[in-house]
C-alpha cells in the first residue's frame, strides 16, 4: 500500500473542496450573512489539503491505492463537509453536522434539521452544493479539472462510477470526466433557467436544481417542492429527476448520433417501464383519496420518479398514501437509477441481470445440460460480471439488514428502523413513518446517525471501496 | 490523434503503452477478455472487444474518421481485411503487420489491392537490425540517416580507453579533425547531452553521430576496430533467423544454426544449403562447448524464450566472444542485461512500435518540417530524428549561437546537399537542408519544436566541440 501517494490524491480532493466553499462564501456575502464559518472551513481544508499534497511520492498506482484513496477520500470529504455546518453554530453536535455533510455528498438528502427555513442561506447553499458535487463524483471532477493527476486516473473513477461495468466515453479519462461535466452543468443550468421560468426565485431555484442535479433531495424549505404548489414547477422537477438519473452515457451517444445504442439499451427499457408501471399501480392506489385524475397522476408522478432516482423530494406527505402505495415505493427504493447517472439503489442493470440469472437457474434445473449466456444491451455480459452482480446484491441486502440492526437498539418500529437503513444505503432520503417526508433524523443516538452516515458513503461507493478499507490485507505491507 | 489498435498482443500493447504516453486517444480491439482488461486496468485507453475484422466492432472502435489504424493480431489475414474494412469506412491511415513469408513477395500487390499504407514485418526489420549491428561489430547499436550517409552508434568506454577521465574539449587534434560529434551518454540510467567540459568515465555509453568512415576512423584511433564478422553462431531457427539468415547467407557469411525441432532442421538446410544447422538444445553448454562456440566472431541468441537468450548470451560472453547480440522481448529483462555488460540487447517489439511511433510522429507534424526517420536510442531514453528543413521552419539564417533551444535537444548533424556538416555556433539553418536532433524528451513532431517556448538571450545551440 502507497500510503503516501493516497495521502497525496486526498491532498488534491480537499484543494478542489475547499475552492468549492468559495461558492457558498460568495453567496453568504451576496446575502450579507457571516461568512466566518466559510472563512475558517477553507482555512483549514486549503492548509490540509497543501501540506498532504506537498508529499513527495513515487508514481505507483494499482488498483489497490485506489480503491482505498476512493474510500478514504469520501471519508475525510464527509468530514470536511461538516466544517461550515459547525462552525454557522445551527447544528446541536459535531456528528449531527457529519450526518447531514454525508447526507449532501452521497446525495441521500436525509436531514436532521427540523426547520430548514432557519438556516442562513449560505450555508444552505453549501448543503445543496454537496449534493451537486457528489452527484457526479468528486474524483471524476478532480480528474477533469486536474489534468496532472498524473497517475493512472481511471483506478479512481472507477471505484467512484455507479453501474456493475465501467465504460469510458472517450479513450482519455480525463477527457471523459470533462464530457460527464459538461453534460452535467447544461442540464443543470437548463433545470434552473425552467424553474426560473416556472416562477420560482432564483436562489429556490439553484438548490432544487442542485438537489435534482445529485439526485439528492435538499430543500430549502420545510415542505420540499410541495411549498411552491405549483403543477409547472412539479412537472419541470419530475422530468429532470428523469433525465439525471439515466446513464449519462445516452446524452454522449444523442451527441454523436448514435441513435441505435440508445434503442439497444435494455436498461433504460427497463427504467422506463419501472417508472410508468409504478406510476399506474400509485395512481390507481391513491385515486380515492384525491379524486380527480389530474391531481392522482402529479402526485405519483413525482413520487415515483423521487423515489427511483433516489431523490427524495416530496410534493405531499405521502405517509397517508395507503399501505400498497408505500410498499411499491420500498420497492423502488431497492432498484434505484441507471448505472452511469448520479443516482443510487442496486441499479436497473443489476436487477436485471439478477432477474435474468434467476431465469436461466430455473432453466437449468429443467435442462441441467443447457449452455446459455446473459445479455445486456445486446452484448454478452462476462460471467465475472454476473458473479460481481450477485454477490453485490447479497452485501447489499446484509448491510441494510446489519445496520437495521444497530439502529433498532434506539427502540424506533422495525419500519422506522429498516426503512432509514434502507434508504441511507440506497440514498434515497426520506423512510416510512417518524423518518417519512414530513419526518427527520433528529430523534436518533449518535451511535445510529454514524453508523447511517457511513451507510450512506457505503450505499454511494457501491460498498466495495469502503469495505476494502477495512480489510486487513489492505493495509499489509506485502 | 485518434488511434485504433486491432490486437492487443506484445506489440499492440506496447505500441498502446508508447502512444498514451504522447497523449493520443487509444482505443484497442481484441477477441480476448483477460489481454483487454489488463490494458485497460494499467492504461488510459478505451478498450472494445471483438473481432477485428467486423465492421461492426470497428465502428464501435470509431474507426470512422480515425487517423490510424494499426492491426496487430496474430493473424496476417485478419489483419489484412481489418486495414481493408477500416480503410472503407474512413481512416485516414492503415499499417499492417504481415509476417508470413508466402506474402512478402507479394507486398507491392497487397498494398496496393488491399488500400494498406504500410506493411511491417517485425521479424524481417529484427533481422535487418541485427544484420546491421553485425556488420559494425564495435558499436552496441547503431542507426543510419539519410539513406547511410550518417551513422549513430553507440559504445561502452572501457578502463584504458583514451576517452577516459578528460574533458571532450581536450581530446587530440586526431579526434577533432574527425567528422563526427559526441550527442549522448547513457550513465547510470541517466540520459547526458555533453557539452566540451564533459568527463567520460569508465562504463559511460557514449553515443557518436557522423559519417561512417570518420566513425570507423575514429574506433581504429581507439583501438577497438573490429574486423568485419565472418562466422556467425546462431541459436534458434524461428521466423527471425531465417530472415537473418538469408541477408547473412547472401553477403556471404558462414553460419551455424542450432535449432531443437529436427522438421524445422530439415526446412532451413533445404533453404540455406550452406550453412550448418545442427539439431539440438542450443541451451545446452556442452553442445555449445562441442560445436566450438569460442572460435566464431559473433553469436545471436534467438530462442522464443528470454530468459534462455539471457542466459547463453552471458555464457557467450563468458567464451570471450566479440559480439553478442541477445534477443529479448520484456523490457525490464533488457534493462538488467545491459547492467551485466550485453549492450546488444534488441526487441522485436520495441523496434516494432518504434517504427509505427516515427510514423505517426510524421503523420501528427503538420507544419514546418518532415520527418524522415526516427530512431529511440538507450531503450527510449532518447530520441533521434532526421528532418527536412523547410520553408515554414522557423529562425532559417539564423546563426545557431543566436537561437535558444529547449533543453535536452541538440543539433547534431547538417546534411546539406553532398555536405556533412558537424554544426558550429555560426552555423545557419537553410531551406532544404536535412538535420539530425537528438532530445533527452519525448514529443517533438517538427523542427519547430525544438526551439524554447521563449526566447532568451543566453542561448546556445547546445554542446558543440
Amino acid at each position: 500500500m502507497n500510503l503516501k501517494l493516497v495521502f497525496k490524491v486526498v491532498g488534491r480532493i480537499l484543494q478542489i473542496e475547499a475552492a468549492a466553499m468559495v461558492l457558498p462564501l460568495a453567496v453568504a456575502l451576496l446575502y450579507r450573512e457571516d461568512p466566518s464559518p466559510f472563512l475558517w472551513s477553507i482555512a483549514i481544508v486549503a492548509a490540509a489539503g497543501f501540506l498532504l499534497a506537498a508529499t513527495p511520492t513515487r508514481q505507483h498506482f494499482y488498483i489497490r491505492e485506489g480503491f482505498a484513496a476512493v474510500g478514504l477520500i469520501w471519508l475525510i470529504t464527509g468530514l470536511v463537509g461538516a466544517l461550515p455546518f459547525w462552525f454557522s453554530g445551527h447544528f446541536a453536535s459535531f456528528v449531527d453536522c457529519v450526518f447531514e455533510s454525508c447526507s449532501g455528498f452521497t446525495t441521500t438528502g436525509a436531514s436532521i434539521l427540523t426547520n430548514i427555513e432557519a438556516l442562513p442561506k449560505g450555508i444552505l447553499f453549501w448543503r445543496s452544493l454537496t449534493h451537486w458535487m457528489g452527484g457526479m463524483g468528486v474524483l471524476v471532477l478532480a480528474t477533469a479539472v486536474l489534468p496532472s493527476m498524473g497517475i493512472r486516473s481511471h483506478y479512481l473513477t472507477q471505484a467512484e462510477s455507479p453501474g456493475p461495468v465501467f465504460s469510458k466515453l472517450v479513450p482519455k479519462q480525463s477527457q471523459s470526466s470533462k464530457i460527464l461535466y459538461s453534460i452535467y452543468c447544461a442540464l443543470t443550468l437548463a433545470e434552473v433557467a425552467c424553474l426560473k421560468l416556472a416562477g420560482m426565485p432564483l436562489y429556490d431555484a439553484f438548490i432544487h436544481a442542485f438537489g435534482t442535479a445529485g439526485t439528492g433531495g435538499f430543500s430549502n424549505r420545510n415542505a420540499s417542492v410541495g411549498a411552491y404548489g405549483s403543477f409547472a414547477i412539479d412537472m419541470i422537477i419530475s422530468v429532470f429527476i428523469l433525465l439525471f438519473s439515466l446513464n449519462f452515457a445516452v446524452y454522449f451517444l444523442l451527441l454523436t448520433k448514435k441513435f441505435k445504442e440508445i434503442l439497444q439499451s435494455d436498461e433504460l427499457r427497463f427504467f422506463l417501464i419501472a417508472v410508468a408501471g409504478a406510476t399506474v399501480l400509485i395512481s390507481i392506489n391513491i385515486y380515492p383519496i384525491y379524486s380527480n385524475l389530474l391531481e392522482t397522476f402529479r402526485y405519483a408522478f413525482f413520487q415515483v420518479c423521487s423515489i427511483i432516482s433516489t431523490t427524495g423530494f416530496s410534493t405531499t406527505d405521502w405517509s397517508f398514501w395507503p399501505n400498497f402505495s408505500h410498499a411499491v415505493l420500498v420497492l423502488l427504493m431497492f432498484c434505484g437509477a441507471c448505472a452511469g447517472s448520479t443516482g443510487g439503489g442496486m441499479k436497473c442493470s443489476r436487477v436485471l441481470i439478477l432477474f435474468r440469472s434467476i431465469r436461466r437457474e430455473i432453466h437449468r434445473i429443467i435442462h441441467p445440460r443447457s449452455v446459455e449466456v446473459i445479455k445486456l444491451d445486446g452484448k454478452v455480459a462476462d460471467e465475472d460480471t454476473v458473479r460481481s452482480v450477485l454477490i453485490f446484491i447479497g452485501c447489499y441486502l446484509l448491510v441494510i439488514l446489519s445496520a437495521a440492526l444497530v439502529i433498532s437498539l434506539d427502540g424506533f418500529s422495525f419500519t422506522v428502523s429498516f426503512t432509514s437503513a434502507l434508504t441511507c444505503v440506497s440514498n434515497v432520503g426520506p423512510g416510512l413513518e417518524a423518518v417519512g417526508p414530513a419526518g427527520n433524523f433528529f430523534a436518533f443516538s449518535h451511535l445510529s446517525k454514524l453508523v447511517m452516515s457511513l451507510c450512506m458513503i457505503i450505499g454511494r461507493l457501491e460498498i466495495f471501496p469502503v469495505l476494502v478499507l477495512f480489510s486487513r490485507s489492505t493495509w499489509r505491507r506485502a | 490523434m485518434k488511434i485504433v489498435i486491432v490486437g492487443n498482443g506484445k506489440v499492440g500493447y506496447s505500441l498502446a503503452e508508447q502512444l498514451v504516453r504522447e497523449k493520443h486517444d487509444i482505443t484497442v480491439v481484441d477477441v480476448r477478455e483477460d489481454p483487454l482488461r489488463r490494458a485497460a486496468d494499467s492504461l488510459d485507453i478505451m478498450v472494445v472487444r471483438g473481432n477485428g475484422v467486423s465492421a461492426d466492432v470497428l465502428r464501435e472502435a470509431g474507426v470512422v474518421g480515425a487517423d490510424l489504424l494499426v492491426a496487430a493480431t496474430n493473424s496476417d489475414e485478419v489483419n489484412m481485411i481489418c486495414c481493408l474494412t477500416a480503410k472503407n469506412l474512413g481512416t485516414k491511415y492503415t499499417i499492417a503487420r504481415i509476417r508470413n513469408q508466402e506474402y512478402t513477395a507479394s507486398l507491392a500487390e497487397l498494398r496496393r489491392n488491399l488500400k494498406i499504407d504500410t506493411i511491417i514485418n517485425p521479424e524481417s526489420a529484427t533481422a535487418v537490425e541485427i544484420s546491421r549491428l553485425l556488420r559494425f561489430p564495435s558499436a552496441a547499436n547503431i542507426e543510419t540517416f539519410c539513406r547511410g550517409r550518417v551513422e549513430l552508434m553507440g559504445f561502452r568506454l572501457q578502463e584504458n580507453d583514451f576517452l577516459v577521465g578528460k574533458p571532450l574539449h581536450a581530446l587530440s587534434a586526431q579526434v577533432k579533425k574527425l567528422s563526427l560529434l559526441f550527442c549522448a551518454v547513457e550513465r547510470g540510467g541517466q540520459m547526458i547531452i555533453p557539452n566540451g567540459s564533459f568527463v567520460p568515465s569508465v562504463d559511460d555509453k557514449l553515443y557518436l553521430i557522423g559519417r561512417p568512415d570518420s566513425l570507423d576512423q575514429f574506433f581504429r584511433l581507439l583501438g577497438r576496430y573490429a574486423p568485419k564478422v565472418k562466422q556467425v553462431f546462431l541459436v534458434g531457427g524461428g521466423k527471425i533467423s531465417m530472415y537473418l539468415a538469408s541477408i547473412l547467407d547472401r553477403a556471404g557469411i558462414k553460419l551455424k544454426i542450432v535449432e531443437l525441432d529436427e522438421k524445422r532442421c530439415r526446412q532451413i538446410s533445404e533453404r540455406f544449403p550452406r550453412a550448418m544447422t545442427i539439431c539440438g538444445d542450443g541451451t545446452d553448454q556442452e553442445l555449445l562447448e562441442s560445436e566450438n562456440l569460442s572460435s566464431y566472431d559473433a553469436f545471436v541468441a534467438l530462442t522464443d524464450r528470454d530468459e534462455d537468450n539471457l542466459i547463453i548470451s552471458l555464457y557467450a560472453m563468458q567464451q570471450g566472444l566479440p559480439k553478442i547480440i541477445t534477443k529479448c522481448n520484456r523490457e525490464n529483462y533488457a534493462g538488467i542485461a545491459r547492467s551485466v555488460g550485453l549492450d546488444s540487447v534488441i526487441s522485436p517489439k520495441f523496434i516494432t512500435a518504434s517504427h509505427i511511433l516515427r510514423l505517426v510522429r510524421g503523420m501528427q507534424n503538420s507544419q514546418g518540417s518532415v520527418m524522415n526517420s526516427f530512431h529511440r536510442i538507450a531503450g527510449g531514453a532518447a530520441e533521434a530524428m532526421e528532418f527536412t528543413v523547410t520553408a515554414s521552419t522557423r529562425h532559417l539564417g539564423v546563426a545557431l549561437k543566436d537561437l535558444s533551444l529547449r533543453p535536452g535537444v541538440l543539433i547534431a548533424v547538417i546534411v546539406r546537399g553532398q555536405d556533412i556538416i558537424i554544426p558550429e555556433g555560426s552555423t545557419a539553418l537553410q531551406s532544404d537542408d536535412k538535420v539530425i536532433i537528438i532530445s533527452c524528451n519525448s514529443g517533438i513532431t517538427g523542427l519547430n519544436d525544438i526551439y524554447a517556448p521563449e526566447r532568451s538571450a543566453s542561448g546556445t545551440s547546445g554542446g558543440q566541440q
